[in-house]
């Protein structure tokens, strides 16, 4: 029962895993955002529900997947802005509005898909974006064939982990951002207003969450099925974490559950004695493990969750 | 020194004046609750509208087809018990500010142990294959929800997050073991065998399908009232949950009330993991509970933390379902639509929390 790979199925491994990766990454990074400015991402899940949802219909309606990702992103956002009313203006509960509003968007791309193309379970099938080839690169042995000729969207995620940590940790932007999640008051001590950058700073990782969700819709399936997310966002959640709010360790977080779950897609082929939903519980147990390595010291941006107080 | 004599001094004369201020309170606060609902319906009435049907006429079909029949009610009932029991032991849980979102994990759990008990023990005399059955629901839940209580108490790991994670793990759980020891051999689909019909619950309506479950569920509720106004521990949860640090001072231990109240708490919503299966389906199929303690929360919101009004809250959920279903078959309104009405009632509630806390502040 030994295991061996030659070096196609290695090269299949690693392709499947950067490709369950992508959305990961994109909603992980928005998570990245909301919760470095200190609102509890659990909205993520409604944020690329919706996302896939708009991109999906509009570029089925208009035949233009550019037009897709426009209002996926917008979808994201929209659902950004009212996670930011919420527990802003109206100081929520930020766990338990994101909960509200997952079970919301749930429902209202369930009610919507039917209520704009009929029937009792309209079926919207399109083209899914295709692989792009990288010149050069793709002919590197191995990784190039399985890295360097993904989709479009793919290549966007892990292009977007740079600037974004760059923006966090080296601009005067990405350190008002963090502030806002550290200590609110001290940003409004400095004349700027943490309420904002917070509700901001949702919206931007509402385009990022939506993004992933056109990721799963227009580009995976090519096409919208009930709750399609299916979880995605919690995933996206644990690798926040396991990230500890940075982009790039977020994203080896994501890689990470991407090879658990090209593993888990493989394994029938292996024969190995483990059930495929314990590999599918690997994101969830390893989030909790690091939780519970660093415990009190896993640096969690100090206000999250906590309403704006200027004082 | 008024301040604090005044209150005091209307309690030893007049006990009955303190009640009716609290009753008062409760039904401000809940009055909210029922704006909220409405608005609800509003703003889901703008949805029927742009899908093209008329929301008063979907709206008399819904209230018919919730209230309409023997099986309308009884359907309505049966999935109002789950809801209500895991909705209480959250709001417990949110009394004393301890964020439990993991009744999704722990109805799974408590399912799962309820079945495996039932397969194992439908030979025992009289009652005894529900009491164990629903026992061991309420101890596996109680076992899911402990681990989140002792890593908060041991590691200091928000419980926020670990609720959260676990849930996933005991939904996938579910699938595990109906893929493993205790799946139907050659039913092609995840599910357990059927349990004994010595562990279904009793039907209270005879030619209906309206089981028990819903009177534990009062029954529990009517426990959980009386636990959280009536002793020690639960003006322990509200002093914790009214400031920490004034619990501390009066020699209430965080970690034992958060053990207590979380064990508890898993305790309910595991119960409702095994109210669905004995009640309901007979059986463990996966997914049967997908949905039932997000649900759970908002049903504890909705209730506004109060234990007894939580009953109405979880009515109102599995009405809404029940009519919501009656709505698609008749005149074709998706039942998602049902969703819609119960995230926006969650989301005004939760606004409406955050109105009433502003306005004291002032």
């Amino acid at each position: 029962m030994s295991v061996t790979l030659n070096s196609a199925e290695l090269g299949g491994l690693l392709a499947s895993t950067v490709r369950v990766a992508s959305p990961l990454l994109f909603a992980g990074l928005g998570g990245v955002l909301c919760e470095s400015a200190g609102t509890f991402a659990v909205c993520i899940e409604g944020m690329m529900l919706m996302g896939a949802f708009a991109g999906a219909v509009v570029a089925y309606l208009t035949g233009s997947v550019a037009f897709g990702l426009a209002a996926a992103a917008l979808g994201g956002a929209c659902v950004g802005l009212l996670v930011a009313v919420c527990t802003g203006r109206f100081r929520t509960d930020h766990m338990v509005t994101g909960l509200a509003i997952n079970i919301l968007v749930l429902g209202l791309t369930s009610f919507l898909l039917r209520g704009l193309f009929g029937g009792r379970a309209p079926n919207i099938q399109m083209q899914t974006l295709a692989p792009w080839t990288v010149p050069l690169l793709s002919r590197i042995p191995v990784i190039g064939p399985a890295l360097f000729q993904q989709p479009l969207l793919t290549y966007a995620a892990f292009l977007a982990v740079p600037p974004l940590q760059l923006l966090l940790k080296r601009t005067q932007l990405g350190l008002m951002l963090r502030s806002a999640g550290e200590n609110p008051a001290a940003v409004f001590a400095t004349g700027a207003n943490p309420a904002a950058i917070r509700a901001w700073a949702v919206i931007a990782g509402g385009v990022f969450a939506g993004l992933g969700g056109a990721v799963l819709s227009l580009q995976e399936l090519g096409t919208f099925t009930d709750g399609m997310t299916n979880g995605r966002g919690f995933i996206a959640l644990a690798a926040v974490l396991i990230g500890r709010w940075l982009p790039v360790r977020t994203m080896l977080a994501c890689l990470l559950f991407g090879a658990t779950n090209a593993i888990g897609l493989n394994m029938q082929g292996w024969n190995l004695p483990v059930s495929s939903y314990v590999i599918q519980m690997m994101p969830y147990l390893i989030a909790l493990g690091v939780l519970c390595c660093f415990g009190r010291s896993t640096r969690m941006p100090a206000a999250l969750g906590a309403p704006v107080s200027t004082h | 020194m008024t301040g604090l004599e005044k209150p005091m001094q209307a309690h030893d004369t007049l006990p009955w004046a303190d009640r009716w201020v609290r009753a008062a309170g409760a039904g401000r606060r809940l009055q909210y609750s029922v704006l909220a609902v409405l608005l609800a319906f509003g703003v889901a009435a703008f949805f029927i509208m742009l899908s093209g049907k008329n929301p008063i006429l979907a709206y008399r079909v819904m209230a018919r087809g919730a209230f309409g029949s023997v099986d309308a009610i009884s359907f309505a009932l049966n999935k109002s018990a789950p809801y209500i029991l895991a909705g209480v032991g959250v709001a417990l849980c949110f009394r004393a500010r301890i964020i439990n979102i993991g009744g999704e994990g722990q109805i799974a759990i408590g399912g799962i142990c309820a079945t495996w008990a039932a397969l194992h023990c439908g030979a025992a005399p009289g009652p005894l294959p529900i009491v164990m059955s629903l026992a061991a629901g309420a101890l596996g839940g109680a076992l899911w929800s402990g681990i989140a209580a002792l890593l908060r108490i041991w590691r200091g790991v928000n419980e926020v997050i670990a609720t959260l994670m676990l849930n996933f793990v005991g939904l996938l759980m579910v699938g595990a073991v109906l893929n493993g020891p205790m799946g139907e051999v050659g039913a092609g689909f995840p599910q357990s065998p059927v349990v004994p019909d010595s562990a279904f619950l009793p039907i209270i309506w005879p030619g209906s399908d309206m089981h028990m479950g819903i009177l534990l569920a009062l029954f529990l509720c009517a426990v959980c009232a009386v636990l959280l106004w009536r002793t020690p521990f639960g003006f322990g949860l509200r002093l914790i949950g009214a400031s920490q640090p004034a619990a501390r001072y009066a020699g209430v231990s965080f970690a034992r009330s958060m053990l207590l109240v979380m064990l508890l708490a898993g305790a309910l919503a595991g119960s409702a993991g095994g109210v669905e299966v004995l009640g309901v389906q007979y059986r463990l199929i996966d997914g049967f509970s997908v949905g039932f303690g997000f649900k759970a929360v908002a049903v504890a919101l909705l209730g506004r933390l109060d234990p007894l009004a939580v009953v109405p809250a979880g009515l109102f959920f599995g009405f809404v379902e029940a009519g919501a279903l009656a709505m698609q078959r008749e005149i074709g309104v998706p039942s998602s639509l049902v969703d819609v009405i119960q995230g926006l009632a969650m989301v005004f509630v939760l606004c409406s929390i955050g109105l009433d806390k502003r306005r004291k502040r002032v």
